[in-house]
């Protein structure tokens, strides 16, 4: 085995854990300020899987948007909630090997999918072309934005909207 | 032009049905008897103004279909809603509404004392009726008729047992000279009336369903035009047998020999309802249907044989049994259906101008006699026993002149308009087969006998019952006026349908002749039969003094001689007994039918159905309402249950397809 | 750098527009109005005006957008189930909100929105659309469902909608994920372009089956339909109406276009076709079965919703035109009859008040024979009574099923439609049948008026609505013809 695969091999286990391992502690963990934080780990593995993919756009979103903005906005919506900071719970009751059941059995379904399913494998060309760049990529995506994805776009924009007036209404119903 | 609105003529009663149906109840008597009466008006200037219109028309393209909607549509199977306005639906539009609306007229008096509820429902009712009717002679296919057929059943049904909390009726006995009393049957109460109305009804209708299924199968249409048009290129056994099933019917509907038993028996209901049944609507949808459907019958001898037969016994026959008959109603209910057997065997010898003649200038005096009955029957606190009245004429002028005037065009008597109708009948009888002329004539001359023995022994003479002379009174104008109008047709409504020999048109032949155009040798021009003058004049004559004879003979027998019927129904005691029993038929029918059916259906109602069938379907309700409950308690109420519960789904969806 | 402007067909999508544009202009105006039910008036003009250009467009050509949309006659029929069921709503919340103090301008905008959602559902051809239109329609059905802050039982209805929803969500992006990893693309035409004519994909099937899933739950099918009797009867009625209708058709829509569009090779369309039978089967008589015991009869239709989402599924399960010919037809007689019969119950409700029990039904015959009537239309015509207009939805289903050789299918939903005659008629027994249930007042400070039967609320607009919905049910019933006829006008595109 050359020497990069080895690297290759323990920086995939490395991210592994910390996804894994991220993801458990969000479940487990009875503070849920701290399951949140688990969360950011677990969000910082995938960003792994990424970079390790050569996908280095989607890395860079992942890194923005997952943890720059949706897992901060948790950390806030949980800290602006002072009931929440404060209280240690248990995540189980005894119905928790239920939900382990169930969770094995979907783990079950989609490993046998995964398994099973032939995996295109794209060419070593494809791979180093320089349109994976992420410069290129990003250009592109701006022109796909405006072209032909405008709809999907501009329609984001209204489920962003609809959102927001839900939570002015659910945030003015609970002065009232 | 109005006529290619003709649906009016139905929309009008069925608004006010449905006004007076859904409100009539809340706003009283007032509006009920301006709403009901009005709408059939509205209806009858509708027929009126769509008839001027046929008029302009050339005669040739006197047929308007108005389609309103394609109403099924299944396959190939086609039935639109759509109306046939032809000079034959319309001359049956303006008899039905024309009569119809003085019978209106006459029933605000007439019910004056039910309560708002039910003059409210029977005026409802009425319009219904007329709804039917119109809807059945409008039709422009068998399937729409069919429906206007079966809405009828269902109002003679819903007005005949009108008044359905009422028993039975029992007769007095007739105490004959030698002491001996002979038991009269009790009149049927209202409620078992219209059951049986409509029961021997759908034996009919059976036979008419059938022959419509049978048309469908033939020709692959039920629109008249289509059928007739195709009629000639049908193999003629399969046109006898629609004909037949067909006639079976109209045997039902028009009371002819062996489902008239029904009939009779529908005079407990209101006596409107009585007039509208046998003048205007109900028994002349046979002759209707028949006239209708002509082009068949024309390609059917046997079949119209078979008509022109059952209609002259059958007329023979009523009269024989109208003789004894005791209860006014009765005699004219039994003379309805010997006029109903004229009508037919019109139509039987291809005479189909001559039916209709007849059936107009029976709807005027038919209405006429049992509105005048039911006047009298107002007038005596619902007493029809003519054993009972006697002297009347002095107490009810108007009721007792229109009365003679409706008995004198019943019995032909000479000039009046039932006069020359049946004469019209029994010349084109006799062109096709002196037989039958003898009979109808022989028929006429016990028409005119039991005719005015009602009327001596009703209104002549002196009070039998002084209580109930005394009690009785005019009726009012709202009743006696419709009277007066429906005499004055009955008197002179035999303008319609001159002989040609009197050097005049027939006005209702040459009228109806565009509908009939497609037979040979009918209509205006050809009203003129193979018969010569001097014969006609000849028969004309004979029809008159026949006429004359059995008023005569009644004027003799219970005027003059009031002592000799009692001896006569010793003499012949076993021929009254079955006169007064109507021939045992109705015992008859019991015996085979109605006794044998009640038990089996006391045996599938408690055995069958009671023990078996109830036992599984609700021991299987029981169980699906348990397991609904069931299901429902899994309904916990708790986020997590459901969402296991959908991962489990999940689950197994994504299992199958990955599996499957 | 040259900035290429593409050219965009904003035709396609002009209804779905214009009733976006009307809800922000609801937001608009809700600064300046003070009687909010101005805006509610406002947003039934933009729904005629959308209801209109939607007619207008069917004899038109389709048109695409991008490849993401498409204004085919399916789409434009579907604009009319969903604009109907959204006129209805709203003349009945009108009234209702006005009556339980709930009248905020919000409500019209957020009723508006979920409908445009509906409507790019059912015009989408490309996976992404769909979702987003999916997530327009939930998020605003999510915070319409809990607008009745100030009662628990609505609370608790959005919170549960809300989060099984969200796991609905998920299993649908989990099944566009698979599959645009099976084929490469998210348009449903390119998909089914690549699954045509080879054997089926192991992973483009778990796919259909999580999208299947995501549906599934959308239009309450069993297993997914849990939610549904709770949020059913959480909700404001006015809300119920228009979900239970709404979300449904939107479902409905979505889903047949992508099995069609998507899946519909030969190597799929039996697999799913066999996989929408059983749930059909599975969810008609689930949904019968739970309503036959319901007291309250805003419960009892949430059950019945679910047996009439297993009666389009066996349209759906015919997987042929004339199936979808008979899903077009059930679901714009379902918002008839259905908007009309929530409409009787909203109208039934007492101020302070959020469900009837069978018991306000009593002898509703004697104190308002007119709302009586009319509800036994809709009961009837739910049933599937001829000659209502449910009698033909279930008819065209049902014969589609015949006619694909699935006659079981057809007989389970027969057998099924009797069982369903018990709990409707129940509620006809109620109203002809019984005295008026003497009222109890239940609220504090309610004055004690003990003897007279509770007042019934028909105010104009609810009455409009009742009046409405009672009249197509009725002529749509007894004249089937046309809308039959466009029904076969509007194929899928």
């Amino acid at each position: 085995m050359p020497v990069d695969q080895i690297v290759k091999t323990v920086v995939f286990v490395i991210f592994t854990v910390m996804t894994l391992g991220g993801g458990l502690g969000v479940v487990v963990s009875p503070r849920i300020f701290h399951s949140a934080l688990f969360l950011v780990l677990s969000f910082a593995g995938v960003v792994g899987y990424y970079v390790l993919l050569d996908a280095g756009f989607l890395a860079a979103v992942q890194l923005l948007i997952y943890i720059g903005a949706i897992a901060i906005l948790i950390l806030f919506a949980i800290m602006l909630s002072r009931g929440l900071m404060a209280e240690r719970q248990s995540q189980s009751n005894q119905q928790w090997w239920i939900a382990a059941l169930v969770a094995l059995l979907i783990f079950v379904v989609l490993a046998a999918v995964l398994w099973r399913v032939d995996w295109p494998v794209a060419s070593q060309q494809a791979l180093a072309s320089p349109s994976n760049a992420i410069s290129q990529e990003g250009s592109q995506l701006g022109r796909d934005l405006l072209g032909p994805y405008v709809i999907p776009f501009e329609v984001a924009s209204v489920l962003l909207l609809v959102a927001l007036i839900g939570a002015v209404i659910l945030a003015r119903e609970t002065e009232s | 032009m109005i006529i290619q609105s003709i649906w009016l003529a139905i929309a009008f009663p069925l608004a006010g049905l449905l006004f007076n149906g859904l409100l009539g109840r809340r706003l009283g008597r007032g509006v009920v008897g301006i709403v009901g009466p009005g709408t059939v008006a509205l209806a009858f200037v509708v027929g009126l103004f769509a008839g001027l219109d046929l008029l302009a028309l050339p005669a040739q393209d006197r047929a308007i279909v108005v389609t309103l909607w394609n109403w099924i549509s299944v396959g190939s199977f086609r039935a639109g809603m759509s109306l046939l306005a032809d000079p034959l639906s319309v001359l049956m539009v303006l008899v039905v509404t024309g009569v119809g609306f003085l019978i209106h007229v006459y029933s605000i008096g007439y019910m004056e004392h039910e309560e708002d509820r039910l003059y409210a429902r029977f005026f409802t009712f009425l319009n219904l009726f007329i709804v039917s009717m119109l809807i059945l002679v409008l039709a422009d296919n068998y399937l729409l008729m069919y429906v206007g057929w079966e809405l009828v059943g269902v109002c003679s049904y819903l007005l005949i047992g009108f008044w359905f909390r009422r028993g039975d009726d029992p007769q007095d006995p007739v105490r004959l000279k030698d002491g001996e009393l002979v038991p009269v049957p009790a009149n049927l109460n209202p409620a078992d009336s219209g059951k049986k109305a409509f029961i021997v009804n759908r034996v009919g209708d059976f036979g008419f369903a059938l022959g419509v299924f049978l048309i469908w199968t033939t020709f692959g249409t039920l629109n008249f035009a289509d059928v007739f048009g195709a009629a000639p290129e049908i193999a003629s056994g399969t046109v006898t047998v629609i004909t037949l099933l067909l006639f079976v019917g109209a045997v039902g509907k028009s009371a002819q020999l062996p489902l008239y038993v029904w009939l009779p028996d529908a005079m407990a209901g209101p006596t409107p309802v009585s007039a509208l049944i046998h003048a205007a609507t109900m028994v002349t949808a046979g002759v209707y249907m028949v006239a209708r459907s002509h082009a068949l019958y024309a390609l059917a001898p046997t079949t119209s044989l078979v008509v022109a037969l059952v209609g002259v016994i059958t007329a023979l026959y009523a009269a024989t049994i109208a003789l004894v008959q005791t209860d006014l109603k009765r005699v004219l209910a039994y003379s309805t259906i010997s006029q109903l057997g004229y009508m037919f065997l019109a139509v039987g010898v291809g005479a189909y101008a001559s039916g209709m003649f007849h059936l107009t200038t029976h709807a005027f005096f038919k209405a006429l006699l049992f509105l005048a009955a039911g006047s009298v029957m107002h007038a005596l606190g619902d007493v029809i026993d003519i054993r009972r009245m006697g002297g009347l004429r002095q107490k009810m002028p108007r009721t007792y002149w229109t009365f003679v005037i409706g008995a004198l065009a019943l019995a032909g008597f000479p000039l009046t308009s039932g006069f020359f109708s049946k004469d019209e009948i029994l010349a084109k009888a006799f062109e096709f087969s002196p037989i039958l002329w003898a009979l109808g004539l022989l028929t006429a001359l016990l028409t005119g006998f039991y005719t005015f023995r009602a009327l001596f022994v009703a209104f002549w003479g002196s009070a039998r019952d002084q209580e109930l002379f005394d009690h009785a009174h005019e009726s009012p104008g709202v009743m006696t006026w419709p009277l007066i109008l429906l005499a004055g047709l009955a008197l002179f409504g035999g303008i319609l349908g001159l002989p040609q020999i009197l050097g005049v048109d027939h006005a209702l032949a040459g009228w109806l002749h565009p509908a009939f155009a497609d037979l040979e040798g009918e209509g205006a021009e050809a009203i003129h039969h193979g018969l010569s003058a001097g014969l006609e004049w000849g028969l004309l004559g004979l029809s008159s003094v026949i006429a004359l004879l059995g008023i005569g003979l009644a004027y003799w027998f219970y005027v003059a001689n009031p002592g000799w019927p009692a001896d006569l129904a010793v003499r012949f005691k076993s021929v009254f007994k079955l006169l007064v029993n109507k021939y045992y038929v109705d015992d008859l029918y019991d015996l085979l039918f109605v006794d044998p059916g009640k038990a089996l259906a006391r045996f599938c109602a408690q055995g069958i159905d009671n023990a078996a069938i109830d036992g599984i379907i609700d021991g299987g309700a029981r169980l699906i309402v348990q397991g609904g409950a069931w299901l429902g308690r899994l309904q916990t109420g708790f986020i997590r249950h459901y969402a296991l519960a959908m991962f489990l789904g999940v689950i197994v969806v994504v299992a199958y397809f990955f599996l499957r | 750098m040259p900035i290429e402007i593409p050219t965009l067909n904003f035709i396609a999508l002009a209804p779905p527009l214009i009733v976006i544009g009307t809800a922000l202009l609801v937001l608009l105006f809700d600064l300046a109005v003070t009687d909010k039910r101005v805006l509610g008036y406002l947003g039934l003009v933009g729904v005629v005006i959308a209801a209109g250009v939607s007619i207008a467009m069917g004899p038109r050509p389709a048109t695409t957008f991008q490849a993401m949309a498409i204004s085919d006659g399916y789409a434009l029929f579907f604009n009319l189930v969903f604009l109907a069921t959204a006129g209805l709503s709203i003349l009945i919340a009108i009234d209702y909100l006005e009556r339980h103090d709930l009248q905020r301008g919000e409500y019209y905008a957020l009723l508006l929105f979920s409908a445009s959602g509906m409507m790019l559902m059912a015009a989408a051809t490309d996976l992404i659309v769909v979702f987003l239109g999916l997530e327009i329609m939930s998020v605003a059905l999510y915070i319409l469902a809990g607008f009745n802050w100030r009662q628990l039982a609505s609370a608790e209805a959005a919170m549960k909608y809300f989060i099984l929803g969200a796991f609905a969500s998920a299993f649908f992006l989990y099944g566009a994920a698979l599959t645009y990893g099976a084929t490469g693309t998210t348009n449903l035409n390119q998909i089914g372009l690549w699954l045509s004519g080879g054997n089926s994909d192991p992973m483009a099937l778990v796919g259909l089956g999580l999208l299947l899933a995501g549906f599934a739950f959308k239009v309450a099918a069993v297993p997914f339909q849990w939610w549904t009797p709770d949020v059913y009867q959480g909700a404001p009625t006015s809300v119920t109406a228009f979900m239970s209708v709404g979300a449904k058709g939107a479902g409905f829509a979505a889903l047949i276009r992508v099995l069609r569009s998507g899946f519909g090779d030969s190597a799929y369309s039996a697999d799913w076709a066999l996989a929408a039978a059983v749930l059909a089967v599975l969810t008609m008589t689930f949904g019968n079965l739970a309503a036959l015991p319901q007291k309250d009869v805003k419960r009892m239709l949430g059950y019945s919703s679910i047996a009439h989402a297993g009666y389009i599924l066996v349209g759906v399960a015919a997987a042929s035109e004339s199936g979808v010919r008979g899903v077009l037809f059930y679901l714009l007689a379902y918002a008839f009859m259905n908007v009309g019969a929530f409409a009787v119950a909203s109208a039934l409700e007492r101020r302070g008040e959020f469900s009837t029990t069978q018991r306000d039904y009593a002898g509703l015959s004697q104190r308002e024979p007119l709302l009586a009537v009319a509800m036994t239309v809709f009961m009837l015509s739910l049933t599937g009574m001829p000659p209502l207009v449910g009698f033909w939805g279930k008819l065209f289903v049902f014969r589609a099923a015949v006619e694909a050789g699935m006659s079981w299918l057809a007989i389970v939903g027969v057998i099924n439609s009797a069982v369903s005659a018990f709990y409707y008629l129940g509620v006809v027994v109620q109203m002809y049948m019984r005295a008026p249930a003497e009222y109890s007042p239940r609220l504090v400070g309610e004055e004690s008026d003990a003897k007279k039967p509770a007042a019934v609320n028909l105010e104009v607009a609810i009455g409009t609505a009742v009046l409405l919905a009672m009249l197509l049910t009725v002529v749509l019933g007894l004249w089937p013809g046309p809308v039959a006829s466009l029904v076969t006008m509007m194929p899928l595109g």
